[in-house]
């Protein structure tokens, strides 16, 4: 006979606000196979789980549920709970009376009617639930970091530190991401490649870390701590085991007209090239679609300068094969197309700039040496107009979220203008100043006390050039009157967007996004750098828009959770897998031809002759991953899946 | 006066997306009809036919299946095998007469909240106009009546 | 020569060469225009094969019977072309060895039998591709497109009259060559999907199911519609399914020995403009 407790939570008064708690542990008292029915305050606190073990020993309990928050929030916690009293932690099922009753309910009667339901229904599953024991599975101690920005550079350099070996993947052909092309960074004005290149190089030459830079993940397989991930190691046409790096092929090549795309257009490149100077690696590739050897047919300059003979033009892409046992996401941002803001101009008037534009004009490095000029004609513009959320906070151009970094380094871009150009007006068109974080506020106030950049709120509806100016027209709405600006130069805060490919990526790792295309964590509050997928983390902004801080406080809190999976031999795996009834298996290998992870194989049953009886599904406990599918599609009902099993689910919907 | 009719309503969901999104729905507050009645599976691959039968021998009047998008599946390809699957009973289904408007399918992701809520409201608003399933429920009476000698 | 003597000579051939173990064919049955399948295993008998506008059940069926394939020995087998492929169902369901079974094949149409070439299931890839091209059986299509016109509730009616017919004797499933599980999902009791009192709703659900189990897999041989002892029209369930499968997913059954299984298989690019 069973003995079910159930135990049903308050959480404060999320839950019994809406629920009446009381009413329902009385109604689920009366229900066939419940010896212990009570509620608490908080039955996640200390006392509230001491509760449920004092009960599972009492009561001799055959089964446990848990009425509180989702499963997705305490199930863990709860089985724990009973494994301690020693019930078999799979007894333990939890009923979500607060995400999917009292939270999105407000009549208490209809609310307290449904979790008594759905906690009945519950109390019917766990009724056929089985003892089952954790399945163990080895565990590679190889990361994969994807992504070698700072974020997935911290990750590296701190999993590589405790020792454990690091694969770093990046698509471009250096280290360094977005914050390579920064020129100073907030709330400290400390030059971002002075921090950012010794971090590239520590990552480059650390012989715990494999560096696969122009390298894309291609396909992703498995599972935690055994996942296989094909990486293609694009061709650069330059052998870069060959090249030293000395720079004699970009210096020769006569195809010099090219946008650099690290400049943001601002500046030009060769075909063949580093993206720039600082670029770990600093070995060049051929750009095919620019290079005249291959547009043409003819010039090969670069090989015959090259005294290493490293230049190879047949060179074809490769793929290589990893094992690794946690992934780390590091893939980052983009910016807005700025497209999508025709009435500010950008591509048409060519001083209306954006903010990463203006940081590479800013940069000592950047294709104006650091000094401001305008880009039509050079001169150093006088005025100068900075517009925020352009795109950010916006529904009507798409993007409803706040990009989080522009109102900082808006701050900053005021700031440096007035450090280069002394006698500077500079403008900001803002909606609110965002500046929370260390020093974040004192800076915004320093641009605007001590480099007196002129704050208005309000937003910009036009912009059109006029006698060699751009006339800003806005309207300042502290003030409630138009306002008209001529400026020389526009820099627009565009928004930080997800990745053009983020979506598609993220369907080959396997994990979630958002409406955005940012990729999701398993929990926002409490589980920030994990995924669903377990075994792979984020870091960085690929999750949402970040600074640099925060990037790398999440990179190193990735490489903790990746550590702290590397700390064990063996992992411990949810007993979630299916099981066939080799009795009434008819073989007909629908869940054979149908299984995501070819976790079925065919079983030969011989008598003890060892004459072939018949075939039968075999499921490989390592690597049935738990969806089911194999048992809906079995027509003889001959396999199921453990913790979800037809009877578990039959009781639960009759038990409604 | 009768009150107004409360159609039940009964979701098989997958975990990865839609019952996160509805978990989404909650933490965000969202408000939706109290009708629903979740049961929870790992993929909408595990979602079996039979589930739907018995939930009609429960009494549902709509339901509701629901998993991740195209793509999107935690476990690369359950929804595929899903779609292939309700397309077929789908049919059937409305070949012996039981109305597509009561059992009905979406793809709603993790990050789909609003999508959960909007769905379920419509769906409850729908299937209160329909009406009870009459017909399935008299054969529910039928089966629950004791046979007479 | 006719079709019975052009196949009967064939069925002594494999015979007394020793080629095949067996023949499967049809005999005289209890009335004149009944006919029951026999099992031939001596060429002398023969004689008493039967092939008249009478054989319409498909005898694939008896080719899963447990056992009889076992030895790895071929088994000749009369076959219309809804019979030529049932074995490829079976066959691309591991049920079969298609080398294992000798087809002698032959096609009714209206009151003339005749016989068809070939004795592989390979051979007849062709003529099931053509079957395919002239589209689903149009048997009974006032009574479809009466259907088709009515409301939900008129058609649930129509069926529940159909199916209250339904004594659970299970013949539909005991006929069709498809149903070969060793045990039947009807007959689990844990849990008890379908109901099996012959009540409507345990009658609904197992017509329900038995559709469903064959959609992708229903050759439409009729063998369940004509062992149904009260009458139930379940070719109309079968040939929805048929026809659902075909138009959403191009997919034909028994089309080759090869063939995915239609909810086995999928592509990303299916239909799902009914899912929201």
């Amino acid at each position: 006979m069973a003995r079910i407790g159930v135990f049903i939570c308050h959480c404060g008064e999320n839950i019994a606000a809406t629920v009446d708690c009381p009413k329902s542990a009385a109604a689920l008292a009366e229900h066939p196979g419940v010896v212990v029915s009570m509620d608490y305050k908080y039955m996640c606190s200390d006392p509230g789980q001491e509760m449920i073990r004092k009960a599972i020993r009492e009561h001799k309990l055959t089964g446990v549920v848990v009425a509180a928050c989702s499963p997705r929030m305490h199930e863990t916690t709860f089985r724990r709970a009973c494994a301690e009293a020693g019930l078999n932690p799979y007894l333990c099922e939890i009923a979500n009376v607060r995400e999917q009753c009292s939270w999105v309910h407000s009549d208490r009667e209809k609310a307290t009617q449904k979790a008594i339901e759905i906690i009945r229904s519950m109390v019917e599953k766990v009724k056929r639930n089985s003892e089952l024991q954790p399945i163990h599975v080895p565990v590679t101690r190889r990361a994969l970091v994807i992504g070698g920005g700072i974020a997935g550079i911290q990750t590296a350099l701190d999993i590589a530190n405790a020792g454990q070996e690091v694969v770093l993947v990046e698509r471009d052909l250096s280290l360094g991401g977005h914050m390579a092309q920064l020129s100073e960074t907030f709330p400290t004005l400390d030059c971002s490649q002075c921090i950012l290149t010794p971090r590239m190089v520590e990552a480059a030459q650390n012989p715990k870390i494999k560096l696969l830079t122009y390298a894309e993940v291609e396909s992703v397989s498995g599972f935690i701590g055994n996942f296989k991930v094909k990486v293609r190691l694009k061709s650069r046409y330059v052998d870069i085991k060959k090249c030293t790096g000395c720079g004699a092929c970009w210096t020769k090549c006569p195809a010099r007209k090219i946008p650099s795309e690290f400049d943001c257009g601002l500046g030009n490149r060769t075909a063949i090239y580093t993206p720039f100077p600082q670029a770990v690696p600093n070995k060049p590739a051929i750009d095919r679609n620019n290079c005249i050897y291959f547009q043409k047919g003819k010039c090969g300059a670069c090989a015959k300068i090259c005294p290493t003979q490293a230049i190879d033009y047949q060179m074809k892409d490769e793929f290589v094969e990893l094992d690794v046992g946690a992934i780390v996401v590091a893939t980052g941002f983009q910016v807005q197309d700025t497209d999508v803001y025709g009435e500010y101009g950008y591509g048409k008037y060519p001083d209306v700039i954006t903010g990463l534009q203006f940081e590479r004009m800013a940069s000592a490095s950047g294709p104006t040496g650091g000094k401001i000029l305008r880009p039509s004609d050079g001169k150093e513009p006088q005025t100068v107009v900075f517009i925020q959320c352009v795109g950010s906070r916006d529904p009507s151009k798409g993007l409803r979220y706040c990009s989080k970094i522009c109102c900082m380094y808006t701050a900053k871009h005021t700031m440096l203008y007035r450090h280069k150009v002394h006698h500077g007006e500079s403008y900001v068109f803002y909606m609110d100043i965002r500046a929370a974080g260390k020093g974040y506020d004192e800076f915004t106030r320093r641009a605007i006390e001590e480099d007196h950049a002129c704050y208005v709120r309000g937003r910009v509806s036009k912009i059109y050039p006029q006698d060699g100016k751009l006339i800003v027209r806005g309207v300042d709405t502290l003030l409630g009157k138009p306002m008209e600006i001529a400026a020389d130069m526009v820099v627009l805060a565009t928004a930080a967007v997800a990745q053009a490919d983020a979506k598609s990526f993220a369907q080959i790792v396997g994990i979630g996004y958002d409406e955005n295309g940012f990729l999701n964590e398993a929990h926002p509050k409490l589980r920030p750098v994990e995924t669903a997928t377990a075994g792979v983390f984020l870091a960085g902004a690929c999750q949402a828009p970040k600074d640099i801080p925060d990037s790398v406080a999440q990179g190193s809190a990735a490489a903790s959770k990746v550590l702290a999976l590397f700390s064990k031999d063996e992992l411990e795996r949810e007993p979630v897998i299916a099981k066939v009834n080799e009795i009434t298996c008819a073989g007909c290998w629908a869940c054979y031809l149908a299984c995501p992870f070819k976790a079925i194989e065919k079983k030969e049953i011989r008598d003890r002759a060892g004459k072939l009886i018949k075939r039968v599904a075999y499921v490989n406990p390592g690597l049935c991953q738990g969806c089911g599918t194999c048992v809906a599609l079995c027509r003889s009902n001959s396999i199921d899946l453990e913790g979800f099993t037809e009877k578990q689910i039959f009781a639960e919907v009759m038990g409604l | 006066m009768s009150e107004e009719f409360e159609p039940k309503i009964i979701a098989f969901v997958c975990t990865y997306c839609t019952y996160a999104g509805a978990d989404l729905a909650g933490t965000s507050r969202l408000k939706y009809a109290p009708n629903v009645r979740m049961i929870r599976l790992p993929c909408t691959g595990r979602i079996s036919p039979m589930f739907i039968l018995k939930a009609l021998q429960k009494g549902a009047d709509g339901i509701l299946v629901s998993g991740c998008h195209p793509g999107d599946c935690h476990f690369t390809h359950g929804n595929f095998h899903a779609r292939r699957r309700w397309t077929v009973f789908r049919s059937l289904l409305n070949f012996v007469g039981i109305p597509q408007e009561r059992v009905w399918f979406s793809w709603i992701s993790a990050a789909e909240g609003n999508k959960f809520a909007e769905t379920i409201n419509k769906m409850t608003e729908e299937i209160r106009k329909l009406g009870p399933f009459k017909q399935y429920q008299q054969l529910i009476e039928e089966m629950e009546t004791p046979a007479k000698v | 020569m006719g079709a019975l003597e052009i196949l009967k000579d064939r069925a002594k051939q494999l015979l007394t060469a020793g080629e095949v173990k067996m023949v499967i064919g049809y005999g005289r049955g209890s009335t004149a225009d009944r006919r029951r399948a026999i099992f031939i295993s001596d060429e002398a008998q023969a004689d008493k094969l039967v092939l008249d506008k009478s054989c319409e059940d498909n005898l694939a069926g008896y080719l899963v019977r447990e056992g009889l394939l076992q030895d790895g020995k071929k088994v000749a087998i009369f076959l219309s072309p809804a019979g030529i492929r049932s074995v490829n169902v079976l066959a691309a369901e591991d049920q079969l060895n298609p080398d294992q079974v000798v087809i002698l094949g032959f096609e009714i149409k209206g009151d003339q039998v005749s016989a068809l070439d070939g004795h592989h299931v390979n051979g007849f890839i062709e003529l099931v591709g053509q079957i395919k091209k002239q589209g689903l059986s149009k048997d009974r299509e006032e009574l479809i497109a009466k259907l088709e016109k009515m409301t939900p509730p008129e058609r649930f009616e129509f069926w529940r009259a159909q199916f209250s017919k339904c004594l659970k004797c299970y013949a539909c499933r005991q006929g069709c060559p498809m149903c070969y599980c060793r045990r039947c999902i009807v007959d689990r009791n844990q849990p008890q999907w379908i109901n099996t009192s012959p009540h409507s709703m345990g009658n609904f659900e197992w017509n329900i199911v038995r559709a469903f189990h064959l959609a992708g897999r229903c050759v439409g041989c009729g063998n369940c519609e004509r062992a149904c002892p009260v009458g139930i029209p379940l070719m109309l369930l079968n040939q929805q399914m048929a026809a659902e499968v075909l138009s959403a997913f191009d997919h034909f059954a028994g089309m080759n020995s090869t063939q995915e299984p239609v909810l086995a298989s999928f592509k990303r690019e299916d239909p799902d403009t009914f899912i929201l």
